[in-house]
């Protein structure tokens, strides 16, 4: 299991001479990842329903989108467990098989690679195309942003065992960035009849962000 | 207190995170439709992202301080050992480790205790001289945005076997004049009261019997049996290894000798051992704490040294005295074993066998398996054979699972002195 040494321990929690190690504080521990997971999973189907409804005011490449959507939050909550299971406490190996059968190596290659593949980025890009392929509807859009963002750190405190009190210095950013996605919104909502110029400008600013996005994650 | 040895630096490997990576994804999706669509709040959606990919850290730790403690020593099979680990020098980046067992260890929760150190709790779960496993520790930065990661090989633990119990002894009949804690059927100054002797003088006047003196109208004197040491030599079959890793043969033979010398130094014995593997090596008999280290030494490790397995008959009076009683943990399957075996004891050593073979051959699945079941039944045969064969010689063999005490299998031979004839 895991030890994080970002929580501090409480004072004067010392463990009695001759006890087991650890032997306290593994049930609480082994419970708060398995409550990051559910809710992981709840938000991610919260997610997904959101930005498909409604379903008839869909375009025709909705529903494939969504199907996509709907199979990559599965697996990605199927990864999430996968990790915490790997996580738990294990024990090693009682003699390996001499021989492993070729169904056996293929079932192990397949489960290697639906644990490597980023299923959560997939859902990501699908929940926002299944969105995007409804009408304008900025509120809903909005709406979508905040259930996607609060699915986005439960997921984080799933894989890492974090608490949420991780999240405190992101604070500020968090409501500097909700604030902005109420901007746009609001933004969106104006009658664009007159916003030809500004909207040319904002679409401008989009482009050079994402640009300066994908120069922030090239590796150094 | 935790005794540690010099901090030594860990390299660390840097990569995003899977927090960075969707949010990254998040941002750049928002972005690209807000410039496909014309819809701003898909912008405006991917502006939280956005603002989270903001702090980046470029500068990032390249390696941190390690500090193993070297607090576990030998363990025994099952029993818990913790491991402690201190991790200096990560400046505000977060920590988390844990343990990946290797081969037949298990690992427990890790915990940071108060002094800073991460324990990392693990069971040996088989004997040896085993490999605890990998340290993994995961870096993470205030925004969560980076993952560092470093992986140390943990030192080796030497794990005992755990002895299996014994607390009923099995006592020859004839004893070596050696002062110990069994009662001999001689008379001497031990304390278990042997029976009633006319008084001659020289005699302790303490020891007279009033109440037989009276009877008989004589003087009569309590006697007492002598207290005497006995000499065994416990021989651990490892030549073969059958049955589930664990519970194999090699392992019950094992557990049973280090059972049977812990036991038998405990009466203050003079215990030897005969490693009987590919070599034969071997201890001889001898008492104290010091003998049960040599004896589990010699069970532990294979140094190559030693004689030919076809030597047992040779080895120095003093590994294999005459008087000793031979205790044997072996499955029967080394038909030089056997032989060394009928050899012994047609040279009057007083020799008892533990079968510790507790798996069959497996018939298998499909069509051979009916000549797999009459090989089968063709090998029990043999071995049946080979144990009536040894009974016929006077070398009693009793069977032990592994599971239970050794006093079961043991108590026809510990319940009264084990007589040995020439």
């Amino acid at each position: 299991m895991t030890a994080d040494q970002s929580a501090r321990p409480r004072a004067g929690s010392q463990r009695r001479q001759g006890t087991r190690p650890g032997a306290g504080a593994q049930p609480a521990r082994a419970a708060q990842p398995a409550r990051a997971v559910v809710a992981a999973a709840l938000l991610a189907a919260g997610t997904l329903t959101w930005a498909a409804l409604p379903m008839s005011g869909a375009s025709v490449g909705a529903r494939p989108a969504l199907i996509v959507a709907v199979g990559c939050a599965v697996l990605s909550v199927a990864q999430l467990a996968d990790h915490i299971l790997a996580n738990r406490p294990l024990s090693g190996p009682r003699g390996a098989a001499a021989y492993v059968p070729p169904v056996a190596r293929l079932w192990q290659r397949i489960l290697r690679a639906l644990r490597i593949t980023p299923w959560p980025e997939g859902m990501i890009i699908a929940a926002l195309a299944v969105e995007a392929l409804h009408r304008s509807r900025p509120w809903h859009t909005a709406v979508l942003g905040v259930v996607l963002f609060t699915w986005l750190l439960a997921t984080h405190l799933a894989e890492s065992a974090a608490r949420p009190t991780v999240f405190r210095p992101h604070l500020p950013l968090i409501a500097a960035g909700l604030g902005l996605l109420a901007l746009s919104v609001g933004a969106a909502a104006l009658p664009s009849s007159g916003l030809g110029g500004i909207a040319i400008w904002l679409a401008a600013l989009a482009a050079i962000a994402a640009v300066i996005v994908a120069a922030l994650t090239l590796p150094v | 207190m935790v005794t540690a040895d010099p901090p030594r630096q860990v390299a660390v490997r840097w990569r995003l995170s899977g927090h960075a990576g969707r949010l990254v994804t998040t941002a750049l999706a928002g972005l690209f439709l807000a410039v496909i669509t014309r819809r701003a709040e898909f912008a405006g959606l991917a502006a939280p992202a956005l603002l989270l990919l903001a702090p980046w850290q470029r500068d990032r730790l390249a390696a941190v301080e390690l500090s193993l403690a070297d607090g576990a020593g030998p363990v025994t099979e099952g029993e818990q050992a913790v491991l402690a680990a201190r991790i200096t020098g990560h400046r505000d980046y977060s920590v988390q480790a844990r343990l990946r067992p290797a081969a037949w260890i298990s690992a427990g929760a890790a915990t940071l205790e108060d002094d800073g150190w991460i324990r990392l709790p693990f069971r040996v779960e088989r004997w040896g001289a085993r490999q605890v496993g990998v340290l993994e520790v995961v870096l993470r930065d205030r925004w969560r945005l980076t993952e560092g990661r470093l992986t140390v090989s943990l030192p080796r633990v030497t794990c005992h076997p755990l002895p299996a119990r014994l607390d009923s002894l099995v006592v020859l009949s004839k004893l070596p004049a050696r002062l110990g804690e069994h009662p001999a059927r001689t008379a001497g100054e031990g304390t278990e009261f042997a029976g009633v002797r006319e008084f001659v003088p020289g005699d302790r006047q303490r020891r007279i019997n009033w109440p037989a003196t009276t009877r008989r109208g004589t003087l009569q004197l309590n006697t007492y049996a002598a207290e005497r040491a006995q000499v065994v030599v416990v021989l651990a079959d490892v030549s073969s290894d059958v049955g589930q890793a664990g519970a194999s043969s090699a392992d019950l033979a094992v557990r049973g000798a280090a059972g049977t010398a812990t036991a038998y130094l405990g009466a203050r014995d003079r215990v030897g051992l005969v490693s009987y593997g590919q070599r034969i090596r071997w201890v001889a008999p001898g008492t104290g704490r010091r003998q049960a280290h040599r004896i589990t030494g010699l069970l532990l490790t294979d140094a190559g040294d030693g004689v030919r397995t076809d030597a047992v008959t040779s080895l120095p009076r003093a590994a294999l005295p005459p008087s000793a009683l031979i205790m044997v943990f072996s499955p029967l399957l080394s038909l030089s074993l056997i032989e060394t075996l009928r050899e012994l004891r047609e040279r009057g050593h007083a020799v008892l066998v533990i079968d510790v073979l507790c798996a069959e051959p497996d018939p298998g699945k499909g069509r051979g398996r009916d000549m797999a079941d009459l090989a089968r039944r063709l090998w029990r045969m043999e071995q049946q054979a080979i144990r009536f064969s040894l009974r016929e010689l006077g070398i009693p063999v009793v069977h032990w699972d592994g599971q239970s005490s050794l006093d079961e299998p043991l108590a026809p031979y510990s319940r009264r002195v084990m007589v040995t004839r020439r």
